[in-house]
């Protein structure tokens, strides 16, 4: 036990340096008068409830729920076959494979945001081939965004699920049996609900507090809570409303989180 | 006369170019306990699997029932297995495993829960149904899984390896009560197993494997005593083989001496080698046709394993009676203890 501690050292210092602490400061922002002008004496206040009740901050924070999960689940329809799919490969390429879907991660997001960007501007091009996208500002761009820059995300914790899962345990149940489909809803589905968790919560996070990419893709026409909280901070800067909403989306998250969890039993996810 | 369930010919499966069954023919009677018995290697996992439906064979047919396996998928067929892991599922426990083929039957819950009910009362495990599969024994999951298939009752029962996992007291319970729920549940079980003793114990038939290629089929007192090659002999217990020259029927000679056999059928002067248990034979002090000199002696606990070196070979003998190394001995045996076989190349 003694070993231990030593050994976790270094993690709990980091994790008290740079999320504790920060956290703890973000929550003290939130319900104080404490800003960058007055790091004096403090006193608690109410005010900034009131930014959550703003219809933007409500908008936005609604925006963000919304196309987050539509992708997630996006990424999970398109994560699933393709674990499932590189899992029951059979062949030695299986590694170049795996290693095909995690390279787009190794380049800077930001790049490839651009990169959908000037795709999705009326001008780019795809012009070439007859094609103008014009998607600026769509939900559509920003599912796509999301969805490709997410999916890796979602595909591998599947992916290394499926993969350690005992073959035998398909062919018993096809011995007592069951077709391909009642495996698949009876075996294969429960026993990869750790990966699908992970998955989720792998892609949820991100999309969540995403801000770059709305701010790229949707010309300023889709606000996601990301957006409005940077703005708070950096252009107007009111310290203590940017903190209540970064608070309102922390208790978003771990509400949406704890459903995620409730399907986990075993707990043998990241939380 | 009994009915063949299984008829298997000519079957023929390679993976990677590699043959790993070569021709097989075999049968199964309704009701009969058969054993796939040889080395890690030979085969006989995938013979079962052929079977079972997860792997289709290159060449050759099975028939099960009178219908030719191969248009069934493993879920149509009347065939349920125990593997050699359990694969028992995880997320479900003991009593929604052994449901599992039920429901997959569409069959009425309360039919579901009488019959879950009784065969954890043949399987001995009456007030397991809500426990978590994780917190079984290794035979208690071995129970489970028998039970899982059993309670589909099938008409073929395929079991491959079942009791590699367990310890020696537990495995040698397992045979027993195996071979007893064959006899209750009068369907055909298949074993397969490396293990050449549990072959002998619970078998109506044994098929010794080896390469791919069925070296005898019989009944556990007919291979152990009259193996049809140097593998069976080699395999199935310890045997002394020994070079010999058959001079007519009923008669053979090795190690330079005449014996009577109780062999027929050879050609005049053919080599052929001789097989003779170790406990077949005695050991007198006085000189006899074979005489040799102790070269070790070992207590293996019913008996003494003693080795006796004639003419710079080895010769396993089981004995009651101590002897000391050095004792010059000579070898005795009956004539229908020498048991001649066609010369093998090996």
């Amino acid at each position: 036990m003694r070993r231990l501690r030593i050994i976790t050292l270094p993690y709990l210092v980091w994790m008290v340096v740079l999320v504790l602490v920060p956290t703890l400061l973000i929550l003290l922002l939130s319900v104080t008068n404490l800003d960058i002008y007055n790091i004096g004496p403090f006193s608690f206040v109410t005010e900034g409830f009131e930014e959550l009740t703003k219809p933007l901050v409500i908008t936005a924070m609604k925006n963000s729920v919304r196309l987050s999960l539509l992708a997630t689940l996006i990424c999970f329809l398109i994560g699933y076959p393709t674990a499932y799919f590189l899992a029951n490969l059979k062949t030695s390429k299986k590694t170049m494979l795996i290693t095909l879907f995690i390279l787009p991660v190794w380049s800077n997001m930001l790049l490839r945001i651009i990169a959908w960007e000037t795709l999705f501007f009326p001008n780019s091009i795809l012009n070439m081939f007859g094609i103008s996208l014009n998607l600026i500002g769509t939900d559509v761009a920003i599912l796509i965004g999301m969805t490709s820059m997410y999916l890796p995300f979602m595909t591998l914790p599947l992916y290394s699920v499926l993969e350690k899962m005992d073959h035998s345990l398909i062919e018993a149940s096809k011995d007592l049996g069951a077709s391909n489909m009642q495996t698949f809803l009876k075996v294969t589905l429960p026993l990869s609900l750790s990966g699908v968790v992970s998955g989720v919560i792998m892609t949820l996070l991100p999309s969540m507090t995403a801000f770059a990419l709305p701010e790229r893709l949707s010309g300023g026409k889709t606000l996601l809570i990301g957006n409005i909280i940077e703005d708070y901070f950096m252009k107007t800067s009111n310290i203590n409303g940017g903190a209540m909403i970064s608070i309102a989306l922390m208790v978003v998250i771990i509400v949406l989180f704890m459903v995620v969890v409730h399907f986990d039993k075993e707990g043998e996810t990241l939380i | 006369m009994r009915t063949k369930l299984v008829e298997i010919s000519g079957l023929t499966k390679s993976f990677d170019d590699v043959e790993v069954l070569k021709d097989i023919h075999l049968y199964i009677n309704e009701n009969e306990f058969v054993t796939l018995l040889g080395p890690s290697g030979c085969g006989k996992t995938t013979l079962l699997r052929l079977i079972a439906g997860f792997e289709y064979a290159d060449a050759g047919v099975i028939t099960f029932d009178g219908r030719v396996l191969e248009e069934l998928p493993p879920n149509k067929r009347a065939i349920n297995t125990v593997f050699q892991k359990y694969a028992l599922f995880p997320h479900l426990n003991v009593y929604e495993n052994i449901a599992f083929g039920l429901k997959m039957k569409k069959m009425p819950k309360e039919d579901i829960n009488k019959e879950v009910t009784s065969v954890l009362k043949l399987v001995k495990l009456e007030g397991f149904e809500g426990r978590n599969i994780k917190t079984l024994s290794g035979g208690q999951q071995q129970r489970v899984a028998i039970a899982r298939a059993v309670v589909n009752k099938p008409k073929l029962l395929l079991l491959d390896e079942p009791l590699g996992a367990l310890d020696l007291k537990l495995r040698q319970e397992m045979q027993y009560e195996l071979k007893e729920m064959q006899r209750a549940l009068g369907i055909s079980f298949v074993f397969v197993t490396h293990d050449q003793e549990e072959a002998l114990t619970m078998s109506d038939t044994v098929v010794v494997m080896n390469d791919g290629i069925i070296q005898q089929i019989g009944t556990p007192i007919d291979i152990y005593n009259e193996p049809e090659n140097r593998f069976t002999a080699n395999f199935i217990g310890e045997s002394n083989i020994i070079d010999g020259v058959m001079h007519k029927d009923f008669l053979v000679e090795f190690e330079g001496v005449m014996f009577e056999c109780v062999d027929e059928g050879f050609d005049q002067l053919e080599n052929v080698d001789i097989v003779i248990r170790p406990e077949d034979i005695e050991l007198k002090i006085d000189a006899g046709k074979i005489n040799g000199v102790v070269d070790a002696i070992t207590f293996k606990g019913v008996h003494y394993e003693i080795i006796v070196m004639v003419n710079d070979k080895e010769y396993i003998i089981h004995s009651t009676d101590p002897k000391e190394v050095g004792d010059k001995v000579s070898l005795h045996f009956e004539p229908e203890d020498i048991h001649v076989m066609v010369k093998s190349n090996a």
